[in-house]
């Protein structure tokens, strides 16, 4: 369904290069993309996949990758040009147990920190997390149309049991969010390729090989992409790349919350571990537990006014995930300052409904 | 004031150090420029890291892609495999790496090659890292002295044109920077029609020649030492580019697109809880496949199903299985804690359910299916041995396991087989169906009802 997703955006170049969990995805572009008028092919390793991916952007093509996380690593350094060079272009990771090659055919949702923070200066880079196989379809169409919006790459974060796993899926309950594509630049000759009058615009693109000029670096440069040293306009342009995302958080923000206003607990998920969440929700509450859940679809930039709204009136916080350290909880912690934090954490296998209500209960009493 | 459609300017100051060959590659490839009168807008120049990376903020009218290290000729590819589907542009990259680049990022080298995507690379060998100052690369000659190799450098240089030969290169060339042919040498690659790549012999004045007494005289004696061509070596040249490769590929066997099919339920359920089955069998004996024929049959009935599977990593040996939830209500949790029915059809399957804690995760209510060839493990649940494998086959029994249990239960309806069966070619249905039939009359012979 990523793939589907991908199609539907508009996706026109895959470079893939086998690895489980993710390798279905790079089958399906191989197979379909060909017969939409795009190009798939595979990629000598993971680096020339999302390089390729990132050449063919600049062409003005949509592209994607698809990974886990031994083949993320190897991308971060371009995931960290696209970012500087404002290309769009969209990665899905599909987590696998770490770290190093650890456990290819076995989830894990050990990735958030490495997904979020893989750049050099701390640059929000988008991360969607889907759940089930219709959330792969709309959170992959979401990333692309995200990435052509801002000219910046984003991560589609999804683990072994979402990508593996083969299920039913409602087609009349598919969300389509209509496609979006970036901006293209239509003033005449005078191109400034990293141009903005406030920080937070996004720069018109313009394919490499059109008529203005284009220039593209991944060193520190001013709005014409001229490689300048102690400039302030070089400033700008560092926090310029921050400021867009930021500017656009809030439109970003995507959640499925199942609020109680009365509950004094909330319960945060987010992936395959949220609907083992659900399930134990619906236990507790036949038990007449009152609780409150909120399943984060959105990573980051942190979905900051949901999380505000969910957290209202709430005295203590769950943060079910499926990793060793609590790595979405440490992101979450400024934010819940005052209340009791418990996680809910395992690796090796799935959270069970089960785990997460008897955490619950403990807590509750 | 330079006219919009000029390469580099005359009067341009180059950052270059005194006597360093940049500048010469960087004037002959604006030379080939002029002679081949490329529109400056259809020429994108991809610069690496290093001295050569400078090149790009010389040639204003041109595109200039500046990446990262080594991997410029990478992004290059991706932009000359866009072209293939694109509107016809006429697109075309040059790269502009070093001796180092092109060894860090010599597997972008490799596969553009192999691809023969139209891409054109000078690759600047000074043999060593002028930049951050003098370190030998894999290109640097036996016994030269640098930064990183005081004593002289004892690893053989890599023979790039070589190596790239191999990999089926359509146009390899290797000149000095001071060759008067140079800018010939370098229209030539940029005119041909595929990967394209010109080895530039230079000195680095900063680094090299001082520490060695290195002249051109010497570096002429050095390159002969090595047994270096120097001018055109022999390459397919015949070989269609990538663009053309591609286009061939599609007219031989067109691609069609098979989007997900809507499936309308034909059948009825009668399911009302989630139900859990997991079915262990032989790699090979299709358990996996079983289990999703059934899926696909409570699909038709309507009902919500996920199915996982799970083997050995090489695939084909070793156990085989497969986790299957069914519902009337879209599945949230997909895990195995305590299945409702588990059916092994062979001892890999059985072992694996033993390893893997699913028959000690069991309670009292689940019904284990067992074919009667395999010894009983201790078990809380229920036990039914069944004659799956000698009557049905060792590829059947998996199916035939499942349809022996399904039909103590009334969770859908047999009809909902249908929809399975008219997807499969006639020998599949046949089989299938045969699969089915042994596995209800097993049932039926069985001593004990299950």
């Amino acid at each position: 369904m990523v793939a589907e997703g991908a199609l539907a955006a508009g996706c026109r170049f895959f470079a893939g290069y086998p690895i489980t969990p993710a390798s279905e995805i790079y089958e399906v572009m191989m197979r379909e993309l060909p017969a939409r008028g795009g190009l798939a092919l595979s990629a000598p390793d993971e680096i020339s996949a999302l390089c390729y991916c990132v050449g063919a952007s600049l062409r003005g093509l949509k592209a994607m990758t698809a990974t886990s996380g031994p083949g993320w690593a190897l991308m971060i350094e371009t995931v960290q040009y696209a970012l500087m060079t404002e290309t769009p272009v969209v990665i899905a990771l599909v987590q696998r147990l770490g770290p190093s090659t650890g456990g290819a055919t076995q989830g894990a949702q050990g990735d958030i920190w490495l997904a979020a923070f893989s750049t050099s200066g701390g640059y929000t880079v988008p991360v969607f997390s889907p759940s089930t196989a219709a959330e792969c379809y709309e959170l992959t169409l979401q990333a692309f149309n995200w990435s052509e919006r801002l000219r910046a790459p984003v991560v589609l974060l999804s683990d072994k049991e979402v990508g593996m796993t083969a299920e039913v899926v409602e087609d009349t309950a598919l969300a389509s969010p209509d496609v979006i594509e970036r901006t293209h630049f239509s003033g005449g000759h005078s191109y400034v390729p990293y141009g903005f009058a406030r920080p937070e615009e996004v720069p018109a693109f313009t394919t490499v090989g059109a008529g203005v000029k284009v220039t593209v670096t991944g060193s520190a440069h001013d709005q014409q992409g001229r490689l300048r040293k102690n400039h302030p306009e070089v400033i700008e342009v560092l926090q310029h790349l921050e400021r867009k995302i930021e500017a656009h958080a809030a439109a970003m923000e995507l959640a499925r919350p199942d609020l109680d206003p009365d509950a004094p607990s909330l319960l945060i998920s987010y992936g395959i571990t949220a609907r083992a969440a659900r399930q134990a929700v619906a236990e507790l509450r036949r038990d007449h537990l009152r609780v409150s859940f909120l399943q984060l679809q959105t990573l980051f930039p942190i979905p900051r006014r949901v999380l505000h709204w969910a957290l209202a009136g709430v005295r203590a916080v769950f943060v079910a995930e499926e990793n060793l350290t609590g790595q979405y909880r440490a992101v979450l912690a400024p934010y819940l300052a005052g209340k009791q934090v418990v996680g809910i954490n395992k690796i090796g296998s799935m959270i069970t409904p089960a785990e997460i209500s008897q955490a619950l209960r403990a807590a509750v009493g | 004031m330079m006219a919009e459609n000029s390469y580099l300017s005359p009067d341009a100051k180059l950052p270059y150090c005194r006597g360093c060959g940049h500048a010469l590659v960087v004037r002959q490839l604006s030379r080939s420029l002029e002679r081949l009168k490329f529109p400056p807008r259809s020429i994108v120049l991809t610069t690496d890291i290093g001295c050569v990376g400078l090149a790009d903020s010389l040639f204003p009218y041109l595109h200039t892609v500046h990446t990262t290290h080594g991997r410029s000729t990478a992004f290059a590819t991706g932009m000359a495999l866009a072209e293939a589907v694109s509107e016809a542009s006429g697109l075309k990259p040059i790269v502009m790496i070093g001796d180092g680049g092109a060894m860090i990022g010599l597997l972008h080298l490799v596969h553009a090659a192999q691809l023969n995507v139209d891409v054109t690379v000078l690759v600047h060998n000074n043999f060593l890292f002028g930049m951050t100052g003098g370190q030998h690369s894999a290109l640097t000659p036996l016994n030269l002295k640098t930064a990183t190799t005081p004593a002289g450098n004892w690893t053989p240089p890599l023979d790039l044109l070589t190596l790239l030969q191999a990999s089926h290169a359509g146009f390899l060339a290797r000149h000095y920077a001071t060759d008067a042919g140079l800018d010939s040498a370098i229209a030539e690659a940029i005119a041909y029609p595929g990967f394209a790549l010109v080895e530039v012999l230079e000195l680095c004045p900063a680094h090299a020649t001082g520490l060695n007494q290195l002249t051109g005289e010497r570096l002429k004696e050095i390159v002969a030492r090595q047994n270096y061509v120097i001018g055109r070596v022999k390459t397919e040249t015949d070989r269609p580019g990538f663009r053309e490769q591609y286009h061939q590929q599609l007219r031989a066997s067109p691609p069609r697109k098979s989007p997900p099919v809507v499936e309308k339920p034909t059948a009825e359920a009668s399911l009302q809880a989630e139900l859990r089955l997991v079915v262990a069998g032989t790699a090979g004996e299709r358990v996996q496949s079983a289990a999703a024929m059934f899926c696909q049959a409570a699909l038709a009935a309507g009902l919500h199903t996920t199915q996982k599977n799970d083997n050995l990593v090489t695939q084909g040996s070793g156990f085989s299985l497969s986790e299957v939830c069914l519902s009337p209500r879209p599945i949230e949790y997909t895990g195995m804690e305590n299945p409702d029915v588990v059916i092994a059809v062979s001892q890999d399957g059985l072992n694996e359910l033993q390893a893997n804690g699913t028959l000690a995760r069991c309670g009292p209510d689940t019904l284990l299916i067992v074919d009667e060839e395999l010894a009983v493990p201790a078990f809380t649940g229920r036990v039914q041995r069944m004659a799956l494998r000698r009557t049905a086959g060792p590829k059947r029994a998996a199916l035939a396991g499942i349809a022996a249990w399904l039909a103590t239960t009334s969770i859908f309806s047999p009809q909902a087989w249908e929809a399975v069966l008219s997807k499969l070619s006639e020998e599949r249905r046949r089989e299938t169906s045969e699969a089915l039939r042994a596995g209800r009359q097993g049932v039926a012979s069985s001593r004990r009802p299950l």
